[in-house]
């Protein structure tokens, strides 16, 4: 090393300049797309993607400002301070995208913490060209220096506008390229502490801290998928407003200007678009039967959507709402907006919400039901797969009185062909009548219901109450009818010791899941 | 604002710096060694040997201090002893009493319980019986595990107590496959060697030996005495193998987790028949499950135990240590020791039932027994087992087939775990499993007191070890973990054992007056055969009586 710099010692100037001329291009590069990141980084998790990025740049312009005037202060041995920042900047920056990220779920102002972010990186990068100019001044004439370093710098910004949505955020993802250009400008930093030997002095201290900077990033790139799996929030189209998780799963709420829709586990529930379609056609043809109905049960379905239709009929005194988790009833029960959506039904005193697993309810209850709506999520997995099972419909005929109905959201009859047939027969195994029904909702496609009753006293002649906007008796009678590629097919019934629904629902859904 | 440029770069050195060092000891403490398993509550909680090993060391007893009288008395309240004392309950035989040694009843169908979960401490299902073992059906019956019996008189197994899809799963060439046969990365030509082993098996399921007998059979007792068949006793199971040409590593693995499984025995321990009867035995019925059903329960068979218990009357006390055993001129002197009062009483009885294992009997009838039975209590071999469960706050992610009842790995010591909470309905993320590990030794002696030295730290790395292999980050899940080491765990079938001499001549009653009951006089080790055993003994002692 020590040979090959004096060796070369008549070409060092030249080298030196391209070097530095090339680190404007690098640091250039980077600052664009920290801000980039940044403002991307806010449209997605924050939304409304045109505020975010005016905000973001203004911030991050005010802040390089900032920078360049306080360049000034700087003094003494130049060349260490730039290596210093850029060693700054590439963690500051590498990390913001990774932090943000990991944080966004549970930070109450996650704002100030992306603005703080930005601002530093601004500063950082404000300080950059005003030091380097300083620097370069005694190799170049004015106006050369001013126009070397500014075109470059500007080549590196086309550079980064063009490559961050074509390449890097498609291929690497917003984590990766965040640690990729910080490991950039670390590399820099490197390669200056290498070239000038005027750097020798403090090279042992810059090294060491370099290496656990580079450490530090290639860790990050390593578990990049892991930060991101903490923070789902990109998989979703909309603005997300709202996301907890609960012990039992993940609640997702988002937004725009037409809907606000529930995702569980990433699985969409409900969109306010059409979910009346959904909820009605879930209530009203077991309902409208019923007029002398004074209880019912709700099984899952914790938004109370289905609570706030069955408490459109006056004659049911008593509702129970059996959901797992707390987490969502409470939220639909204190949540101003959510709340406004379900019409406060489940603070209606006639509703009585019970957090508890459903199955065991049922299995210990001993009251008699004259309505039981069955809303529980699509059978994807053998724990909820025991919810269609013919061990648990024994349970509701039980629970059921003689005359009541029960509805069972019973998934996709076009999508899940077999799967729904196979939760009809299932129900109908255990002594049930049952009939099938189904309806389109825009966001779900083609949905599925099985009615059932003890005896054939089920009509479709009842009293519906005012103001429902898809269900009436035409709509209940057309719902009966299945078209060919709909139509009943042979199935296994489903059962706690063979668990075949949920094999069904696998090979039904499985061209389907991405 | 004007710094002092000199003061402000130390400032920013210290900085870095510090924050470097901040990092540094980061990095130290996530790398450093720290006892990965010290976070992990529990103990060795069972196996009761101090108590059992009075027995042979009957001097040190203090002297019997008063009498009790009784009609019958049975020894011991495993599944043997509590199916003799309902059997004489039901035929009105009501003077009977029972002593257990233990502080809990069952044996080794013992059960325990936590907040998370109910779990067994051994025994834990049964497979869905063959529909002519019409004792075992109606005792079904009665405790609500058959709930009917369909048109074609088949019965219909209660849903909640069948074991629930999905059933077994392997872990093997770094994966979960669905199922315990190895499947995934098995060449054909060792498949092609499974499929004729299970034609085999299929053959000898609907076998008929020369005397019109089933060729295997649960009670074993009524298998066929066809020399074609019992000519399998008198070789290992892996000799078997070996002479007919099965050499797939995979087949040969299976079938000794088999072995290992049923009997805690590997290839060589095992005959061939008790190898063949694991499988061909398997012809149970039901209206709602097929052959290959098995029962079970969050508790395992402490299910059956405890609904045998109930139905078994009054007068079974536990902490009741039976040491010696007399004949009198009209009945049978027993000594008991009162394990809590710490005090000796004798027990006059007409007759007894010894519903302990041999290895037991052998010091109860140090006294008494024929020189003959005393030489074939010899022949009585145990396998020991090492059972853990495991709580857990949560199973780890995961790729493969989900969890199951039955979770084995291949090519482990272990024989795998059942997950406690398969049965229960409940929706909880946190987990009991029962972590089962036959100590597999040719010398089961020394396995044994190895087994009873061994410290709490040094099972719970054996475990962690063999489940970090199948469920990488699974030790940071385990909140505790509780231990088991059963001495005598199962009766091993060695070649030549149960179709031998021995067997025969300790389950002969001695002046009609003492009489035997335990699985280890079938040979193998499972619920059916100490119900039968039981059922049995009671029989004869009720005959005797008229
Ligand atoms: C780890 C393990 C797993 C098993 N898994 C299964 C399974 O899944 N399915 C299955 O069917 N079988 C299983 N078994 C077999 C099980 O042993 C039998 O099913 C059955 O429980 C045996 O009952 P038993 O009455 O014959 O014997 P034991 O259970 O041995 O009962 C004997 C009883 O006698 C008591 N006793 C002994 N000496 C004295 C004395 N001197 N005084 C007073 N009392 C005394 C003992 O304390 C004990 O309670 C398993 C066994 C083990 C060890």
């Amino acid at each position: 090393m020590e040979k090959l710099s004096s060796r070369s010692e008549n070409k060092t100037g030249i080298v030196s300049h391209i070097l530095l001329l090339l680190s404007v291009f690098v640091i250039a590069t980077c600052g664009l797309i920290y801000e980039l990141i940044a403002g991307t980084l806010a449209s997605y998790l924050l939304g409304d993607s045109i505020t975010q990025f005016s905000t973001i740049i203004g911030t991050y312009l005010f802040a390089m400002g900032i920078g360049s005037w306080f360049s000034k202060y700087l003094d003494g041995n130049l060349l260490k301070w730039f290596i210093r920042i850029e060693i700054l900047v590439g963690l500051v920056g590498g990390c913001s995208a990774p932090v943000l990220f990991a944080i966004f779920e549970h930070v109450e102002s996650f704002r100030l913490i992306l603005y703080a972010f930005v601002g530093m990186t601004g500063v950082l990068v404000g300080l950059e060209i005003p030091l380097l100019m300083r620097i370069l001044k005694n190799n170049f004439e004015f106006k050369d220096l001013v126009s070397n370093i500014f075109t470059f710098d500007y080549i590196g910004g086309l550079l980064a506008s063009l490559i961050f949505p074509l390449v890097l955020v498609p291929y690497m993802g917003l984590i990766r390229t965040s640690l990729f250009f910080g490991l950039m400008n670390i590399v820099v930093a490197l390669l200056l502490l290498y070239k000038f030997k005027e750097t020798r002095g403090y090279r042992r201290h810059f090294l060491v801290i370099i290496i656990i900077s580079i450490l530090v990033f290639i860790v990050g790139f390593a578990y990049a998928e892991r930060i991101m799996a903490y923070s789902e929030s990109m998989t979703f189209q909309d603005k997300v407003i709202y996301s907890k998780s609960t012990v039992y799963q993940r609640i997702v709420i988002t937004k725009n200007n037409r809907e606000l829709r529930l995702f569980l586990n990433g699985n969409l529930q409900f969109s306010s678009a059409d979910e009346y379609r959904y909820h009605e056609a879930l209530i009203h043809p077991a309902m409208q039967a019923l007029p002398h109905a004074r209880n019912a049960m709700v099984l899952g379905g914790g938004d109370g959507l289905a609570v706030r239709e069955l408490l459109k009929y006056p004659q049911l005194q008593s509702i129970k709402l059996i959901d797992l988790d707390p987490g969502m009833t409470s939220l639909f029960t204190h949540n101003q907006m959510l709340a406004q959506l379900n019409n406060h039904s489940l603070s209606s005193p006639r509703v009585k919400v019970i957090n508890t697993d459903a199955y065991n309810w049922v299995r210990n209850d001993t009251t008699r039901y004259d309505c039981i709506i069955i809303d529980f999520p699509d059978p994807g997995n053998y724990s909820v797969g025991k919810l269609y099972t013919n061990s648990f419909y024994k349970e509701i005929y039980r629970l059921l009185s003689d005359d009541g109905v029960v509805v069972v959201q019973s998934t996709s009859p076009y999508i899940g062909r077999r799967s729904f047939w196979c939760i009809d027969h299932t129900i109908a195994s255990v002594g049930f009548l049952t009939m099938p029904y189904h309806t389109y909702v825009p966001s779900f496609g083609e949905w599925g219901y099985v009615m059932a009753t003890k005896n054939h006293s089920w009509r479709n002649d009842g009293e519906l109450p005012e103001g429902l906007r898809y269900i009436n008796a035409a709509t209940i009678r057309d719902m009966m009818f299945f078209p060919p590629d709909m139509c009943e097919v042979t199935t296994d019934i489903n059962r706690l010791n063979n668990q075949v629904l949920v094999h069904y629902f696998e090979t039904d859904w499985g061209p389907y899941a991405h | 604002m004007h710094t002092d440029p000199i003061y402000n770069r130390r400032l920013f050195f210290k900085k870095v710096l510090a924050g470097s060092g901040l990092l540094a000891a980061g990095m130290y403490t996530a790398c450093k060694p720290r006892n990965p398993l010290g976070h992990i509550k529990g103990s060795i909680i069972g196996a009761n040997s101090q108590v059992g090993h009075l027995v042979r060391n009957m001097a040190s007893l203090p002297a019997p201090s008063r009498q009790v009288t009784t009609d019958v008395l049975i020894i011991g309240s495993g599944i043997s002893g509590l199916s003799a004392k309902r059997w004489l309950h039901n035929h009105g035989m009501n003077n009977v009493m029972l002593v257990e040694m233990d502080d809990h009843f069952g044996g080794n169908a013992h059960h325990g319980k936590n907040e998370v979960s109910a779990y067994p401490w051994g025994a834990h299902y049964i497979p869905v019986p063959d529909i002519r073992n019409t004792e075992l059906l109606d005792f079904l019956k009665e405790i609500n595990v058959i709930t009917a019996f369909d048109a074609s008189g088949l019965p219909v197994y209660n849903e909640y107590y069948l074991c629930m899809d999905p059933e077994e799963r392997l872990f093997i060439n770094g994966l979960w496959q669905e199922g315990i046969v190895p499947e995934a990365g098995v060449p054909a030509d060792e498949k092609e060697q499974f499929k004729r082993f299970s034609a085999l098996v299929d053959h000898y399921k609907s076998a008929i030996g020369t005397d019109g007998k089933d060729a295997f059979v649960i009670p074993l007792d009524n298998s066929s005495a066809d020399e074609e068949f019992r000519k399998l006793d008198t070789i290992s199971f892996r000799q078997y193998l070996l002479e007919q040409g099965y050499n797939s590593k995979y087949l040969i693995w299976y079938l000794e987790y088999g072995c290992k499984d049923d009997y805690g025995c590997n290839l060589d321990n095992t005959s061939a028949w008790a190898g063949f009867h694991y499988f061909a035995s398997r012809k149970g019925k039901g209206s709602n499950c097929t052959s290959s059903g098995v029962i079970t329960w969050p508790e395992g068979n402490g299910f059956l135990m405890e609904n045998l218990k109930k139905l078994a009357g009054d007068n079974i006390i536990s902490l009741q240590l039976a040491y010696d055993i007399q004949e009198s001129e009209n009945g049978v002197i027993i000594k008991v020791y009162d394990v809590a009062r710490k005090e000796s009483y004798t027990i006059n009885a007409r007759k007894v039932l010894i519903a302990s294992p041999q290895y037991v009997n052998k010091h109860l009838l140090s006294a008494i027994a024929a020189p003959d039975r005393l030489k074939a209590f010899n022949d009585f071999h145990y396998a020991p087992w090492m059972i853990a469960n495991i709580t857990l706050k949560h199973m780890p992610q995961q790729r493969g087939f989900p969890l199951c009842w039955d979770n084995v790995i291949y090519g482990t010591p272990s024989v795998g775990y059942v997950d406690a909470n398969h049965q229960d309905l409940k929706n909880s993320m946190k987990r009991v499993l029962t972590f089962y590990l036959p100590l597999v030794n040719d010398d089961p002696d020394a396995a044994r007191r190895k087994a009873h030295v061994t410290p709490y730290e040094h099972w719970l790395e054996i475990i962690a070890g063999e489940m970090e292999h199948a469920h990488p980050g699974i030790t940071e899940c385990i909140e505790h973990a509780d231990i088991w080491v059963w001495g005598h765990g199962m009766i091993a079938p060695r070649p030549g054992f149960i179709w031998g001499q021995s067997r025969k001549t300790v389950k002969e009653p001695i002046n009609k007056k003492i009489f035997f009951a335990h699985t280890d006089l079938s040979g193998i080790s499972i619920f059916e055969e100490a119900f039968y055993q039981g059922i049995r003994a009671a029989k004869e002692i009720s005959n005797q009586s008229v």
